[in-house]
């Protein structure tokens, strides 16, 4: 740097009484020239508060919409953290819920004779979304950082429960999108939610026995047999498996299974001994 | 003082016992684990870490049994832990990742959440990544940042196995540093492969070997199992245990004398290899030529 500022103008550059351009010029000259930034007075206390405060300010996550609506509930932050941190733990899961819910609905509009049919292939399909969903919140290998989770006060049952709600919160948003594509007569497009509230119970319940990847898909496909073979078969599966009298006996069944997942939850833990 | 005991822990895998009626007492300072790959080390940790139970014996640390699920969680209040594969998720970004795993811990105020975020990030160097996402951070960086998370809510009890894998000379240097520190204070168990972190940070070192601790000592007293079997000389030894060529041209022998040979400087490594004879060679010499 061949020139250096003035003694003048470095006084009125501290006053704040350059002009624009002459104040743009003289920072612009402080960035290349060591010498005369070495003469303007700081105060390393101001600069170091400034910059934490900046840092803050970046640092401090945006609330995502969801995030807001839970705090607005009266969900404590924390809480919130670990509800809408958890679908992005891994997308996959979301991929999954998304691609059954379609082939769900492309099964049923293409097979269409009727919209019955069609309901009734929605409703095979979409208990699935949330039992799938169950099968990726927790434990090895679907978690990457379960080994460090796992050893964290909330590890075992208050983990694995605050994630599957978040997760079978979402399938369940994702269900009811999809009934909207599928005609049907009232009610019957919500008939689905208490068979999927038994199978994620019951998934969870057979996790404290079964890692909770295999609890699901033992779950997951008795359903897919059952329902859905009874279904293909042309059985009269919707008033028998979707009627007021089934739609008992799962509510039944599922606080059986609640009461039974209660009773062994501290199975759910890694360091609970066998 | 002790602060971590164990007695007649044992886990087994199938027909495969990991660890074997293992009974210790560890206390405040840095206790370094030693041994070849299926000694029992990680087995060991995962239980003092509660994230794996024991088949039978009894883990207390701080006062808290493990084995009873209230003290169990006020003992994972009090512990960092920095498994072997921290598998860290890719799509958080680095002051994020940090945040959940805070909340996880239980440090539900935000404020001091996001302090202590803000200290860990420096203690390892991670500061100027904070906005940085996971999958977007070197091997040597995602360890410092496994680190991180072990570190954060200032625990009592630290677990760290395999810490040193992908740093750097410069990056071991300052875990050394911070290691050293946090051991003045607290209790720091260290498994290893590296025996120099060993001599550098360790007041004491357990060798396990097929589930058992086959020694339990100072390094000094480590390295002194080797007394007598090293030896420096000009040609290559007939019968040695293991030997190498140093840099000098000289043969650096772990075992009989050779011809000519003179004592050689004794370190923790020579220890481990004694102690462990061929096991340990095989596994952990390196490019060593063996000769039995």
């Amino acid at each position: 740097m061949r020139w250096h500022i003035d003694g003048d103008m470095f006084a009125a550059y501290q006053r704040g009484d350059l002009t624009p351009s002459r104040m743009m010029a003289v920072d612009t000259h402080l960035q290349a020239c060591a010498t005369c930034r070495a003469a303007v007075p700081q105060d390393p206390g101001w600069l170091d508060a400034s910059w934490s405060a900046i840092t803050e300010m970046l640092d401090t996550p945006r609330p995502r919409p969801a995030e807001r609506l839970l705090t607005l509930v009266g969900v404590p932050h924390h809480r919130v953290r670990i509800l809408v941190a958890t679908p992005a733990l891994r997308w996959s899961w979301l991929g999954a819920t998304v691609s059954v819910l379609a082939f769900g609905i492309a099964a049923a509009l293409a097979g269409q004779s009727g919209a019955h049919m069609t309901l009734l292939l929605y409703l095979v399909f979409a208990p699935i979304l949330p039992v799938l969903a169950v099968a990726t919140v927790y434990g090895p290998p679907v978690d990457p950082m379960h080994e460090i989770t796992s050893v964290t006060p909330v590890a075992g049952p208050a983990l694995v429960l605050w994630r599957s709600s978040a997760v079978v919160g979402l399938s369940v948003v994702i269900g009811m999108l999809g009934a909207a594509f599928v005609p049907g007569p009232g009610w019957w497009a919500v008939a689905w939610l208490l068979p999927a509230l038994l199978l994620c119970v019951s998934t969870l319940a057979l996790a404290t026995v079964l890692p909770l990847i295999r609890a699901a898909a033992v779950f997951g496909g008795a359903w897919l047999v059952v329902v859905g073979g009874a279904a293909v078969a042309g059985s009269p599966v919707r008033p028998l498996m979707f009627g007021p009298l089934a739609q008992a006996g799962y509510l039944a069944a599922a606080v059986v299974a609640g009461v039974v997942l209660s009773a062994r939850r501290r199975r759910l833990d890694p360091g609970e001994m066998r | 003082m002790t602060t971590v005991s164990m007695r007649g822990l044992t886990k087994r895998y199938g027909g495969t016992t990991a660890i074997a009626d293992l009974t210790a007492r560890i206390g405040v300072g840095v206790t370094g684990f030693l041994g070849p790959n299926g000694a029992g080390k990680t087995t060991l940790l995962r239980c003092l870490a509660t994230a794996l139970a024991p088949d039978s014996g009894r883990l207390v640390a701080y006062g808290l049994d493990t084995a009873v699920a209230a003290e169990r969680t006020a003992l994972r209040r009090r512990l960092g832990y920095l498994p072997q594969d921290p598998g860290l998720y890719p799509n958080f970004k680095t002051a994020e990742l940090l945040d959940y795993v805070a909340v996880l811990k239980e440090l539900t105020d935000t404020g001091r959440r996001r302090a202590e975020v803000r200290r860990v990030l420096a203690e390892v160097g991670l500061t100027d990544r904070a906005t940085v996402r996971v999958r977007k951070l070197s091997g040597g960086m995602r360890q410092r940042l496994a680190l991180a998370q072990a570190l954060l809510g200032d625990p009592e009890l630290l677990i760290l196995d395999e810490p040193t894998v992908g740093l750097d000379p410069e990056q071991r240097m300052l875990f050394r540093a911070l290691v050293s520190r946090l051991g003045h204070t607290r209790t720091v168990l260290l498994s290893t492969h590296q025996t120099e972190d060993v001599g550098a940070l360790c007041e004491r070192v357990l060798v396990m070997r097929a589930g058992g601790i086959v020694f339990d000592g100072t390094p000094g007293e480590l390295a002194a199992q080797a007394e007598g079997r090293v030896w420096v000389s000009a040609e290559p030894p007939s019968d040695a245990h293991v030997y190498w060529r140093n840099a000098d041209g000289r043969y650096r022998t772990l075992g009989p004398r050779p011809i000519g040979g003179e004592p050689g400087l004794l370190s923790i490594e020579d220890g481990y290899l004694t102690l462990l004879g061929a096991e340990a060679a095989a596994a952990g010499s390196g490019d060593a030529e063996r000769v039995s």
